[in-house]
């Protein structure tokens, strides 16, 4: 039987040195992130839990928190955070069909979407503690409960969203270096982290703000 | 071939099938997605608003209005949530393992949630 060349063995075989295949390589990298996402859906599940079960005992309070917090501002960034999401499934689109400069625009539009959402963020925080909505350790306030169910949740979502926005730059910087111009995993992996914090958002905005 | 790669060929044309007739649009399948998800967002807003009137007008059917909001708007934000894994997280394309990986947590976190809803607000009183 004539020996194979490497290029003729089948893509998902070890080499001689029981090395991975590309292909393999990919396949572990992604099934890491979404075991990670996994476990993030347990932990926001608790959170979101927890603002439920206020929703149901304290009705009057979650009413009256409508009032003050409005859907005009937190629905801009939802729209914000929905078409960042689209950037970045676009930037992998670009990548895998050897656009390195079409990947970099954008993965930057993801970024700067993150950047805007976090900048809402900051500003109806900043508003609603100027209505008294705090985080909640004044436990003679009357929305010290809601401050803190509310803030859990957004919270961790936005450092969420700040994580993403450090890890679409360096992102970009590797790009630029052509990092995956042969492999756009790296741009795979960071895009699953990316649309599960769009996810994560669709849930929270649904649940806190309208429902 | 990598997989990347092989998943880039079936997202890439720009041509897709929406309700039985082909349209070419820049993006494909993505561009028609964030569509869905930016009306289906509009949809949820405005009927958000229209129940809230609509509980505050008629206090007596406040009850099952509440209910039919909860109802609606969570079945719209699962809609959303869905095209987001199944398209742009490329789900469909992925080993069933993927989807047993997301699932299973999202299973248990159902069945806790669901437990601890039902554990009345006064406690049981041990």
């Amino acid at each position: 039987m004539a020996e194979l060349t490497a290029n003729q063995l089948p893509a998902v075989a070890h080499d001689d040195h029981g090395h991975m295949s590309e292909e393999e390589h990919n396949n572990n990298m992604k099934l890491g992130v979404w075991l990670y996402l996994a476990s993030e859906i347990v932990i926001f599940s608790i959170m979101i839990v927890g603002y439920i079960i206020l929703r149901i005992n304290e009705e009057d309070v979650v009413a009256q928190a409508h009032e003050q917090l409005g859907v005009g501002l937190v629905t801009a960034n939802t729209f914000v955070l929905l078409a960042s999401s689209f950037f970045m499934v676009m930037g992998l689109r670009a990548m895998q069909a050897g656009n390195r400069p079409g990947m970099l625009r954008w993965i930057g539009l993801t970024a700067l979407g993150g950047i805007v959402f976090l900048c809402g963020q900051y500003i109806e925080y900043s508003e609603l503690a100027h209505l008294g909505i705090v985080l909640g350790f004044d436990t003679a306030s009357e929305w010290s409960t809601f401050g803190m169910r509310f803030y859990a949740p957004t919270f961790f979502h936005g450092a969420h969203v700040f994580v993403g926005v450090i890890w679409a730059l360096e992102v970009m910087r590797r790009g630029a270096k052509g990092r995956y111009d042969h492999n756009p995993i790296g741009i795979e992996m960071f895009g699953l982290y990316w649309h599960f914090v769009d996810v994560v958002w669709i849930m929270l905005f649904t649940l806190i703000y309208l429902v | 071939m990598t997989e990347a790669t092989h998943h880039a060929g079936e997202h890439h044309s720009n041509t897709v099938r929406l309700l039985g007739r082909e349209i070419t649009v820049e993006g494909g399948v993505y561009t028609v997605v964030f569509g869905a998800l930016a009306v289906l967002t509009v949809i949820e807003v405005l009927s958000a608003e229209f129940l809230k009137g609509a509980i505050h007008d008629s206090p007596e059917s406040a009850a099952a209005l509440q209910a039919i909001k909860a109802v609606l708007l969570l079945g719209i934000a699962i809609i959303k949530s869905s095209l987001v894994i199944w398209f742009y997280m490329h789900l469909r394309s992925e080993k069933p393992l993927i989807a047993i990986v997301i699932l299973l947590p999202l299973l248990i976190a159902g069945l806790s949630i669901m437990y601890l809803l039902a554990i009345p607000p006064s406690g049981y009183g041990i």
